[in-house]
């Protein structure tokens, strides 16, 4: 460095040097200049580090595994593949293609690296017949029956960095040199020779925008890849000259060979909805739905001329246009020898070959893809899951989510028309689960599913009125000795006062009174005041106090009013509570997540199943019997409109005060679903739990095609024949009573002899053991059932 | 001539061997303990075919991937491929036995009870799978530091074994 001073000696040769004070402002301005240059290497090189590995965790569905007896359709099977981005090709041998074939299809697999290892890619050929799966085989020299196969599992969305700046990270070596080659001839040619800015090259545009033969931007790879860290719209002399000094310091810093590779990654090539198309490996499928190397020089060509602009020349929006940039860049390869004569040829001629598809924005299912998000942010931190290129394995079921989310927008459109109701006021929300594992297969929280905004099925937290009352009734029953389905309750006129909240005179929705009434049909009618009365004799504090048991964290005020459920729970919530019951008394944490694996394959975290007993199986059994005792013959009697008798569901409904929520909660023998129908503003809906939400459920479920609900019946319940309305026991052979389930030591003991023309026999045989086959042998006897019931209602 | 001949018995023996394979090894021969079992001890449960745990192909294979993963450590793996299995089939009551059995032998002794009471909810009358259930109840309790209600699993585990030799032996003489 220089002294500082100059020498006090004069020479008669040297300059006059300026004085003091002007020494120190050009010193103390190089000192800005070198601090703010020092300040723009760090925020550049910033950028370049962090962002060179910033990858989307993304997330996948269920695998489907098909096996043969699998209850799968053609049909149904091909959606499968075409959502995991399979083609129909003749000659099926490549990864991802297909044919049909007389009865089925033949087909190879891609390879995929699943949470406990690597599934290589196969050859396959599957037969379909009678609505299921009836061959599995691997085909090869010879061809080899496969028990079970894996399909690679749907990307159902990811969780990105930045603006959703979703990539597909490519390494410079796996880049086809036709692309590079064609991205520096129509870019910049002299990126191998320059310092980061092309003086010949701002040189070249002036001259050709003066002269008006073309309007060029004269900017570099490494100044564009600047450009493309700091997305801002200005356009200012400042940012220009900031763009320039960073490219040089880029250069400065990394080599051609890593700032080409960025760039790839980097640069900005079109729109999804709300995710932003960046580098090439992603563009690559995102229009053409095939890796890199598999490019046409014309498909090259075509997201080479992306990069002057993904907006103007969006193949899908604007077609010609961007057909006349791919040929100016086919021009531009052919003349600087990227491609020969021959080639060129051919590639003009080529239609765009872009593949249709509808924007779908970070994930088709954005309230599934929110909760699987929610729980990630418990054990992982933002930026991680935004960078890491996670790979997370989830829970949804494509094909039941589709039926929920079709079964909520159709059901909600034909209410508002059938009782008049203003169009599109009605919401909703669908929770859709696996009785045995707890899995979440479908979540929809509205009825516009796609729209990524409030989701009611985690977050509207509405009053479940009549959705409660299991727990009561399973309080009483886990007390034989004092409760049994038929143990007469009192449905007569209540007057509760308890310090701190108002007295509390709960009705019943049909405004009557109904005296002593069984306890199986207090449920199944859902009578309040039988219920409010029986939940104050067994403790509202005990009620109340057993919710934490089934799964449900948050407290509802301490009156008996919450009793009838004047409390709000999200529809997730109740989901929880229904496992429960579904389970047979076994509590499964409700599950979006099985594992997580890491960008390069290694497992990072499991979500085992994991189960706890909460409530004994004998009570279970029978509150499951009470509940499909409402599904056969009381409020829900309806969804026989859905679903035929011998499904057995067990379910409850819910409608909460002048018609604000309706609610259906219900179970079938391998699924648990929860459906809420309401309005967001919270005004009346004028529907009932059976008018709105069980409507959305019975149409989900027919076209879900749930298995029938068989509970095993446990070892300390016994069915005993009684008098459906006296309660006495009867003869086993008695046709005139009812087959109900009691823990063993509980049935009436004073037997009555069995007499047709008691007022026992004019009520109806409605078996209500949870067995299918038991209830069709007494499928007869339910019309005269119901007709009784409906003659006592009104007596 | 001769050893041309002999490749022609090549594949006939394979399809012999293959059919042996499906056929169900007789457990060894110990003696049927007599009357009431001795309580506190593990009673000796007959191994059960996989073609008697499920008709279902799939759900074999994932049992006998489940079981060569847990034969050379990797439980982990060995748990979900038992989880795929329960999504084929999730009221297998061996599939669920299989499952707390892995919690056993992961040290998760709660979730092993609970599993095992998962897989008793839908055994029905099989007492075989109860048998088994029982057992790892009873050593699941024992590992809890609970002898007396060890000894009473096991007791229960004892006997429902020997009901279902009584149910699944032919040659089996209760007297």
């Amino acid at each position: 460095m220089k002294s500082p001073t100059p020498p006090r000696k004069k020479s008669r040769f040297s300059f006059r040097l300026p004085g003091r004070p002007v020494r120190l402002i050009v010193l103390l301005l190089l000192l800005g200049l070198s601090g703010y240059i020092y300040y723009l290497d760090l925020t550049i090189r910033d950028a370049f580090e962090g962002r060179k590995f910033a990858l989307p965790a993304r997330v996948y569905g269920r695998a489907l595994e098909v096996y043969p007896g699998l209850k799968l359709t053609r049909g149904q099977f091909v959606g499968e593949m075409k959502s995991i981005g399979y083609h129909e090709n003749p000659q099926p041998d490549e990864a991802a293609t297909y044919k049909n074939t007389l009865n089925g299809l033949e087909f190879t697999t891609r390879d995929f690296v699943f949470g406990d290892g690597t599934q290589p890619a196969q050859h396959l050929r599957i037969a379909f017949a009678d609505g299921k799966v009836s061959l599995l085989q691997v085909l090869g020299s010879k061809d080899v029956d496969l028990p079970l196969l894996r399909m690679e599992p749907p990307l159902i969305g990811g969780i990105y960095p930045g603006h959703n700046e979703d990539r597909e990270l490519v390494r410079l070596n796996q880049v086809p040199k036709m692309l590079t080659a064609a991205l520096i001839a129509t870019e910049d040619r002299n990126f191998y020779t320059h310092w980061g800015i092309d003086p010949r090259g701002i040189v070249r545009a002036l001259y050709k925008t003066v002269t008006g033969q073309r309007i060029e931007g004269g900017s570099t790879i490494t100044q564009q890849l600047v450009k493309n860290f700091f997305l801002t719209p200005e356009r200012t002399l400042t940012r220009k000259a900031n763009e320039a000094l960073m490219a040089l310091l880029l250069e400065l810093h990394y080599s051609k060979g890593e700032i080409l590779e960025t760039y790839l990654n980097e640069i900005f090539l079109g729109q999804d909805a709300n995710r932003a198309i960046h580098g090439f490996g992603l563009a690559s499928y995102f229009y053409f739905d095939r890796p890199l190397d598999r490019l046409e020089p014309q498909e090259i060509a075509t997201l080479v001329g992306l990069v002057k602009g993904p907006t103007v020349y969006d193949p899908r929006k604007h077609p010609e246009l961007a057909l006349k940039r791919r040929n100016v860049v086919l021009q531009i390869m052919v003349s600087q020898h990227v491609i020969n004569q021959a080639q060129f040829v051919v590639a003009r001629r080529k239609p765009l070959g872009v593949v249709e598809r509808a924007p779908a924005g970070t994930s088709p299912y954005p309230a599934f893809l929110q909760f699987v998000h929610l729980q990630l942010a418990r054990d992982y931190r933002e930026e991680d899951l935004r960078s890491e290129g996670l790979r997370i394995f989830t829970t949804l079921d494509p094909f039941v989510q589709h039926q929920a989310e079709e079964a909520l927008k159709s059901r909600l459109a034909k209410i508002e028309k059938t009782h008049r109701i203003a169009a599109n006021t009605l919401e909703g929300a669908v929770v859709v689960s696996s009785t045995q594992t707890g899995e979440i297969q479908a979540m929809v929280g509205g009825r516009d599913a796609r729209y990524a905004g409030f989701n009611r099925a985690t977050d509207a937290q509405r009053p479940i009125g009549s959705l409660i009352k299991p727990i009561i009734y399973l309080t009483a029953l886990e007390d034989p000795q004092h409760y049994t389905l038929i143990t007469l309750l009192d449905d007569s006129p209540l007057l509760w006062s308890q310090p701190g909240t108002t007295d509390w005179k709960p009705k019943n929705y049909d405004r009557l009174f109904h005296g002593q009434v069984q306890l199986r049909t207090a449920l199944a009618q859902s009578y309040n005041v039988a219920t409010a009365r029986l939940g104050i004799a067994l403790g509202v504090e005990h009620i109340l106090g057993k919710l934490p048991l089934y799964g449900i964290e948050r407290q509802p005020p301490p009156f008996a009013s919450s009793l009838l459920g004047a409390f709000g729970l999200s529809p997730v919530e109740v989901s929880q509570l229904y496992q429960t019951f579904a389970d047979g008394g076994f509590r499964t944490p409700l599950r979006a997540i099985r594992t997580i694996v890491t960008a390069d394959g290694k497992p990072l975290q499991r979500f085992p199943l994991n189960v706890e007993p909460v409530a004994p199986p004998g009570p279970v059994y029978l509150l499951t019997a009470a509940l499909q005792g409402v599904v056969r013959e009381g409020t829900a009697q309806s969804l026989a409109n859905w679903l035929p008798a011998e499904m057995n569901v067990a379910g409850k409904t819910g409608t909460t005060d002048d018609l604000r929520d309706s609610w259906f909660a219900g179970y079938t023998g391998d699924r648990v679903a929860v459906v809420w129908v309401g309005r967001d503003d919270n005004q009346p809906s004028g529907l009932t739990g059976a008018t709105g939400a069980m409507t959305v459920w019975g149409e989900m479920m027919k076209n879900i095609q749930p298995e029938p609900l068989e509970p095993v019946m446990p070892e300390d319940v016994e069915m005993v024949n009684v008098g459906p309305v006296s309660g006495l026991r009867y003869d086993a052979g008695c046709k005139s009573g009812v087959l109900l389930p009691f823990i063993k030591g509980s049935a009436p003991a004073e037997t009555s002899p069995c007499d047709a023309s008691s007022a026992d026999a004019s009520a109806a045989k409605a078996e209500a053991q949870p067995d299918a086959k038991a209830d069709l042998k007494s499928g007869v006897n339910q019309d005269t059932g119901k007709k009784n019931w409906f003659q006592r209602l009104f007596n | 001539m001769k050893n041309r001949l002999s490749w022609i018995f090549i594949p006939a023996w394979l399809v012999l061997l293959a059919g042996c394979a499906s056929v169900v090894i007789p457990p060894p021969a110990t003696p049927a303990p007599s009357g009431t079992a001795q309580p506190g001890e593990a009673a000796v449960i007959a191994p059960v075919p996989k073609t008697a745990m499920s008709d279902n192909r799939a759900v074999i294979a994932l049992l006998d991937q489940a079981q060569t993963d847990n034969g050379s450590g990797r439980r982990e793996a060995a748990g979900s491929s038992l989880e795929r299995a329960l999504r084929i089939e999730p009221r297998n009551p061996w599939l669920w036995l299989e499952l707390a059995q892995l919690r056993l032998a992961q040290g998760q002794y709660a979730q092993a009870i609970t599993l095992a009471r998962k897989s008793n909810s839908f055994a029905g009358r099989d007492s075989r799978v109860q048998a088994a259930s029982w057992q790892v109840i009873g050593q699941a309790r024992v590992a809890q530091g609970d002898p007396a209600g060890a000894e009473q699993a096991l007791k229960l585990s004892a006997e429902l074994a020997q009901q279902a030799k009584a149910d699944h032996d032919p040659n089996f003489n209760s007297q």
